[in-house]
């Protein structure tokens, strides 16, 4: 039970830690090649954790999202909980695949999380996407790998406690 | 017996969830675009932003605490001089704009206009809270418990820069006046010219200007007061780069906001009073 409990602490602290991460105000070219942090954080739980109810954390941070970056209220909402069932569904097939299909796999997630959001911005105010709102995903690649890992070594640790 | 756990099943599955959760943000997205529905909502998810945006504007705060603790003595005497130089200086503006005031109102008693009455102000602190690149948008460290509302004037020391976008309870999202969506109608100050100012991302652009109406680069873009949301005459941005639209029916001119408006870090809000017309 107790170690429960840290688990569902780390789940929140990392949760958080992605909301401060994406709020700071990097340098405009930092900016660029910011990582939806929340994404990647909610994609690695619902690989991990599928016992949990990581659905209704992805719609609760995804209004906090919102709510902070003064978006439509259930934008990140949406687009969160998608990332969420779809990564919960194959969380099995996932798991076992290799480094780098997974790897794939969570890019492709992020793009369909990316499209969904710039749909929304599409249908409520017109913005039309320019080359520069895929860059994120470049970065993904390279920081997907060492988040994971970092995780996967807290989440160890926690569990054998 | 069979049906009821039949229907736990149901609700316990993840695609009823997920369905369920979509719905949810769907109707508040909607909800949200057309009405104010969802601000009770928004005031009280603010309660929980709000120690994350206290979170990500200590470390700026702490800076300059530790910056005001280890500058030296000599630089502080340094500024403070400065600054009261540059106090004596705008007392000494003000003490003719007090006469001109005076004059102007007596003016305008003599024609029977309207008569702007002095705005009520109050200063707010930008925080540290990123803008991303799509919108331009800053948080400002007061909300609808300081009397804030929807549409409201934000000004700089150089002009005006945006208006209040999306409320909370303790702090407001302001939309710059270089955000692509937002348009602002203006009036060039030399020739009385009035037009719109569309953002552009990084500046000001007037579309829609006669090419029979006579522009330079320097003109000065003031509030023309049309609309009802900015007050008449703030000063707005001046005029960099003029010429002719591709079809050659319109002047197009780039106009840049005065003062840096991604470096902000104190704004003031102007609750226009209103204009009393003297029958």
């Amino acid at each position: 039970m107790n170690a429960n409990r840290q688990q569902l602490i780390f789940i929140h602290l990392s949760l958080l830690l992605a909301l401060l991460l994406t709020l700071i105000p990097w340098p405009p070219t930092v900016q660029l090649f910011m990582p939806h942090w929340t994404a990647l954080i909610i994609a690695y739980w619902s690989l991990h954790d599928d016992g949990r109810r990581v659905l209704l954390y992805a719609f609760a941070y995804g209004l906090i999202l919102d709510v902070l970056m003064g978006s439509l209220l259930g934008k990140h909402g949406m687009s969160l909980v998608a990332l969420c069932f779809l990564v919960t569904k194959s969380a099995k097939q996932l798991r076992m695949t290799s480094f780098w299909q997974l790897l794939m796999m969570v890019v492709v997630l992020l793009f369909n999380d990316l499209i969904i959001r710039l749909f929304i911005d599409w249908v409520s105010y017109g913005y039309l996407p320019e080359w520069q709102d895929f860059l994120p995903l470049l970065t993904v690649i390279l920081i997907w790998p060492w988040l994971n890992y970092i995780l996967d070594r807290i989440y160890a640790a926690l569990r054998h406690r | 017996m069979e049906a009821l756990s039949q229907q736990q099943k149901l609700t316990h599955s993840p695609l009823f969830k997920f369905i369920l959760l979509e719905f949810i943000c769907l109707i508040l997205m909607v909800a949200d675009k057309n009405s104010q529905i969802t601000q009770p909502l928004r005031n009280s998810l603010s309660w929980v932003a709000m120690p994350i945006i206290k979170v990500i504007d200590w470390p700026g705060q702490a800076y300059q605490t530790i910056e005001v603790a280890i500058a030296r003595q000599a630089n502080l005497i340094e500024d403070n001089n400065k600054l009261k130089q540059q106090l004596l200086e705008s007392q000494l503006k003000v003490q003719q704009n007090v006469s001109l005031l005076a004059e102007n109102i007596r003016l305008r008693e003599m024609l029977a206009t309207s008569q702007e009455l002095p705005l009520k102000t109050s200063v707010a602190f930008v925080t540290d809270i990123a803008q991303t690149g799509k919108r331009q948008h800053i948080v400002i460290n007061q909300g609808r418990r300081d009397g804030l509302y929807k549409g409201q004037p934000v000004l700089s020391l150089s002009g005006v820069i945006g208006q209040v976008d999306i409320l909370a309870d303790h702090y407001a999202h302001v939309i710059l006046i270089t955000d692509p969506n937002h348009v602002m109608p203006t009036e060039i100050l030399r020739t009385g010219l009035r037009t719109l100012a569309y953002g552009n991302g990084h500046n000001l652009i007037l579309k829609e200007v006669p090419t029979s109406a006579e522009i330079h680069s320097g003109d000065v873009l003031i509030t023309s007061g049309f609309g009802g949301r900015f007050p008449r005459g703030l000063t707005v941005a001046t005029l960099t780069d003029v010429s002719e639209s591709p079809q050659r029916d319109f002047q197009i001119a780039q106009a840049l906001p005065g003062g840096s408006l991604s470096q902000l870090t104190e704004v003031f809000l102007v609750w226009p009073e209103q204009v009393q017309a003297i029958p």
